[in-house]
This record gives C-alpha cells, sequence and structure tokens, in this order.
C-alpha cells in the first residue's frame, strides 16, 4: 500500500454566490465522502485551507497576498490516504462533491525514502 | 459519525441571523448584514466536513453574535453612528435578543418589513424569500418562474426603497397592523400559490414554497399580535391544499385536475391539521377572503369521488367570496361550479356578466369555460369555435396540450 494525496483545486464557495441550503448540501457530501473514507480505513488526515493567500515568488523573495478573487482557482484543501496504486485512488475520488462546480482533483503519490 | 444537521437548517438560520441582526444593527446596514451571515455559512461549510458541532444550532447562533463584533468594527471604520456595543450593558443586551423568542420576533418584524406600502407588490415576494426565508436569487428565480436578473432588479428595488430610512423594523401598532397583516397574509398566499399552482416541473421547489408559506403563517400564529381568525382561516387552507399536493401530479410528473387525482394520496393529517385551524378560524364571527376559500377546498377534500362533489355548497361559497373579492376570475369560477352541477342557464348568466378581456391574459380560461358550455347546450360547432379562440390565446405550453387534447376528443365525436 502506498500514500496520495488528494489535492482539491477550484473556486472558493464564497465566490461563488452558493445559497444557504446549496451549502448545507454540498458540505454534507464532503461530510459523508470523509465518512466514507474513515470507515473503509483508508484515511490518513486532510485539511480545508482558507482562502487568503500570501505568495512569495522568485529571487527576489518579492511578496504578493492575493485574494481567492484574484487567484481564481485556489487550492481548498487535501485528503492523504492509502491505496493499492492510482487507479485505486481514481476510484475514491469519484465522491469529490465538487466536480459540477468545475473542480478538479489532483492526485500525487507521496515519495518514499528509503534508507540503502 | 452521523450527520447532527436537520434539513434546510443553512435556509433557517439564514432568516433567523439576517433578521436578529438587523434588529441590532437597523435596516440601513441589511446589505452588510446579509454578506457577513452568508460568509458564515461558507465558513461553516468547510469547517463542518470532517466533524460537525455538538450543537450546530448553538454554533450558528454563536458565529452571528461575533458577526455582531465584525460588523460593528467595519461600520465603525466607516464612521458611522452606532450605538457603544463596548459597554457592558448594551452586551447584556444583544444576547437577550438572541434568545428563541426574540429571534422569532425578529423574524416577524422582517416579515412585516417586507411587506411595508413603500415596496412594490411584486417586489414584496422576492424580498421576503430572500430576507425572511434565505432562498438565493437563483432559487428564488427557479421558484417564481422568472430570470434571475429580474429577481436581482426586484431585491435592489427593494432595498433602496427599505435603505431610504423611513421605514422602521417593528411590527406595526394600532390603527397601521390589520392592514399591514392584510398584506403579509397576502404575501403568504401568493407564495404558497407560486408552489402549489405553478407548473414548474421540479416539485422540490414547489413543495418547498409551500412549506415556507406555512412556516411563516405558523410564526404569525405563535405571536398574539398577529393571531387573527383570518390567519386562521389562511393557514386551514395551506394544510387542505398541501393535503393535495403528493396527488397533484402522476408518476411522468404530469399535472393531475381534481377529477383525475388518486383521492387515497391525500395526506389525511393535514387535512386534520385544517380542520381544527378551521375551528378556531370560525370562533371570529367575522370571515375572510381565505375563510371562504378555505371552506372551498375543504369541500373539495370531503367528497370520496369526484362524481360526490358537492357543487351547490361550493357555488354559495363562491358567492359570498364574490360579494367580498368581486372579481372576473371568481365569476368564471362560478360558471364553471354550474357546469360541473348540470346547471347550463345559471352558468350561461354567469358568462353572460363577463368580457373576455376581462381576464386578461388568462382569458383563454374564458374560452375555454364557453366551450364547456356550449358542449352542455349540445352545440359542438359553437364549442370547437371557441375552444380555437382559447388556443389562440393560450402561452403556457401544458394548458396548450391539455386543450389540443381536448379539441382533438371533440372533433372526432362531432363527426
Amino acid at each position: 500500500m502506498k500514500e496520495f494525496m488528494m489535492i482539491f483545486v477550484g473556486a472558493d464557495y464564497a465566490d461563488l454566490g452558493l445559497s444557504p441550503e446549496e451549502l448545507q448540501n454540498r458540505m454534507g457530501k464532503w461530510f459523508a465522502w470523509g465518512n466514507k473514507m474513515e470507515e473503509a480505513g483508508i484515511l490518513r488526515g486532510g485539511n480545508a485551507l482558507n482562502p487568503q493567500i500570501r505568495r512569495i515568488v522568485g529571487k527576489n523573495r518579492t511578496v504578493t497576498d492575493l485574494t481567492s478573487t484574484e487567484a481564481k482557482e485556489i487550492i481548498g484543501g487535501y485528503y492523504l490516504v492509502v491505496a493499492k496504486d492510482f487507479d485505486a485512488v481514481q476510484e475514491i475520488a469519484q465522491d469529490f462533491p465538487d466536480y459540477d462546480l468545475d473542480g478538479t482533483v489532483e492526485i500525487r503519490e507521496v515519495t518514499v525514502f528509503e534508507d540503502h | 459519525m452521523e450527520s447532527k444537521l436537520i434539513d434546510h437548517l443553512f435556509r433557517y438560520h439564514s432568516g433567523k441571523m439576517v433578521s436578529v441582526l438587523t434588529r441590532i444593527f437597523g435596516l440601513s446596514h441589511l446589505e452588510t448584514i446579509e454578506d457577513a451571515v452568508q460568509d458564515t455559512f461558507v465558513k461553516a461549510s468547510v469547517a463542518w466536513r470532517q466533524q460537525q458541532p455538538e450543537n450546530p444550532e448553538a454554533w450558528l447562533t454563536k458565529a452571528a453574535k461575533n458577526r455582531v463584533l465584525d460588523i460593528f468594527r467595519k461600520l465603525k471604520t466607516e464612521k458611522n453612528l452606532l450605538p457603544n456595543l463596548q459597554q457592558s450593558r448594551d452586551f447584556i443586551a444583544v444576547n437577550e435578543l438572541f434568545l428563541d423568542t426574540e429571534i422569532e420576533d425578529a423574524q416577524l418584524r422582517m416579515i412585516f418589513t417586507a411587506c411595508h406600502p413603500n415596496l412594490d407588490p411584486r417586489d414584496r415576494i422576492s424580498f421576503a424569500l430572500k430576507t425572511v426565508s434565505g432562498f438565493s436569487t437563483k432559487e428564488i428565480a427557479s421558484a417564481l418562474l422568472t430570470k434571475e436578473e429580474t429577481v436581482k432588479k426586484r431585491l435592489f428595488r427593494a432595498r433602496k426603497v427599505i435603505q431610504k430610512g423611513d421605514i422602521k423594523f417593528h411590527i406595526p401598532q394600532g390603527k397601521a397592523l390589520p392592514q399591514r397583516l392584510e398584506s403579509v397574509m397576502e404575501v403568504l398566499y401568493l407564495i404558497f400559490n407560486e408552489g402549489f399552482h405553478s407548473n414548474t416541473q421540479e416539485t422540490l421547489i414547489r413543495k418547498e414554497l409551500c412549506g415556507e408559506a406555512m412556516r411563516l403563517c405558523k410564526m404569525l400564529l405563535k405571536n398574539e399580535l398577529t393571531r387573527t381568525s383570518a390567519v386562521y382561516a389562511l393557514f386551514a387552507l395551506m394544510c387542505f391544499h398541501s393535503a393535495r399536493l403528493e396527488a397533484k401530479t402522476n408518476a411522468d410528473n404530469e399535472i393531475l385536475d381534481l377529477k383525475n387525482q388518486d383521492r387515497s394520496l391525500w395526506h389525511f393529517p393535514l387535512i386534520q391539521l385544517g380542520n381544527t385551524m378551521m375551528n378556531k378560524a370560525v370562533l371570529d364571527a367575522e370571515y375572510s377572503c381565505y375563510h371562504y376559500e378555505a371552506a372551498i377546498a375543504a369541500e373539495h377534500l370531503r367528497a370520496s369521488h369526484f362524481d360526490e362533489t358537492n357543487w351547490t355548497k361550493i357555488l354559495s361559497w363562491y358567492e359570498r367570496l364574490y360579494e367580498m373579492q368581486p372579481t372576473p376570475i371568481h365569476i368564471l369560477t362560478m360558471a364553471v361550479v354550474c357546469l360541473q352541477n348540470s346547471d347550463s342557464t345559471k352558468a350561461k348568466h354567469y358568462l353572460d356578466l363577463l368580457q373576455p378581456t376581462d381576464l386578461a391574459q388568462r382569458s383563454y380560461l374564458y374560452y375555454g369555460t364557453v366551450s364547456d358550455y356550449y358542449l352542455s347546450i349540445d352545440k359542438p360547432q359553437e364549442a370547437i369555435k371557441n375552444l380555437d379562440l382559447a388556443l389562440k390565446k393560450v402561452t403556457n405550453s401544458s394548458e396548450k396540450e391539455y386543450l389540443q387534447k381536448k379539441r382533438i376528443v371533440l372533433v372526432s365525436k362531432s363527426n
């Protein structure tokens, strides 16, 4: 088994004008998905990220503060799961609730350094 | 872990928070308040993904209280004059405004504000659905079968009137109360009707509108000032209609008229509740139009088959309703009732009182009824002629389909 990270990219909820009802429904879907992974014993961690961004770039270490609206797409959060391979994680990612909001799930394998 | 959230918790709470915060900061800050409340839900929807709080409602209320300070800071930097909330005495007062009874009071104030005479009647419904009921512009648009842009314009207009500042955030007292209560009932009645009669395919939205109107109506009944016999009658009417909601459409989501509904699907507990409410409504000798409408709805429910409907009784209720509300549509309905009762002469009497133009864009209903009349006195050619006139005037596609089917049957019979 290997560790994978699912990284969620998309617009911030606050910028999409979702109604209270829609927000509650979406939250329910996230909640159910988290539960499902937990019950399957594959969840190793995860967090949601606040939308404020401070970016430090290049040799001059140029600093910019961005809002989610300016950035358009931001990383909204991540989950760490254990699975056999990419295909297995892709299966898990089917329950991601925000595809209809043009959300993206990026799957990355966690690098393991082996002692030689 | 199980979800602890009740259905529509966010939506309900939105109306509560906006109302309470408006009571604290005043109507002139409504937009800031709405944004702040919306922000709370965005935060909750992310924060509660993995773990929900032990008591979600308390969490949301606490968030709203914290918002008080945030809004206060924001407004202060905008150099607005505001009460000094830092004083502990005022803080206690603010805490008390978040008690359940006070929240309900604030919500009633919001409903009465939405129905202020300065607001355009058409804007009242959109504004009430937004601020009191927590619907988004998109949801309002799909519920009212209009464009999102139109709803936005209505909300903009309503807010502009309200922000002019001469509207008080209160339940009017004395002579002003009955009149305002009248327009509150009208708005609830219209919201309910949008849900009940609308031809939208989305059953969910329809039910939500009906449920929302009933929830708000119940709120009026809970308050001593607004608990009148007319409100009881309105609530009874909503119960009677809602009891038939499930039976109104078939499996293909097609609309079924009273004649073709499966009466075993009617929801009995709602009929009982309606009866209880009606008994309270008639304790007062003075009847409102809602009394008569409820009586008519109850009469329909009393018949276990369409053929057993007591049309004579229904006609007498309509006659009283017409005395109170002399509108052409009631005359037309009375003609329809007479035709159901096989009384063509009386039907003709009512139809003669009308001009097609009296019904404005619903003139197809007039032609449709005239067609039925000619059919009842065995003049099929005249019936077809009027059906064609109806088809020329009808715009709604499902109504059109209904009339076309009728025409096909008529033509094949008369040949």
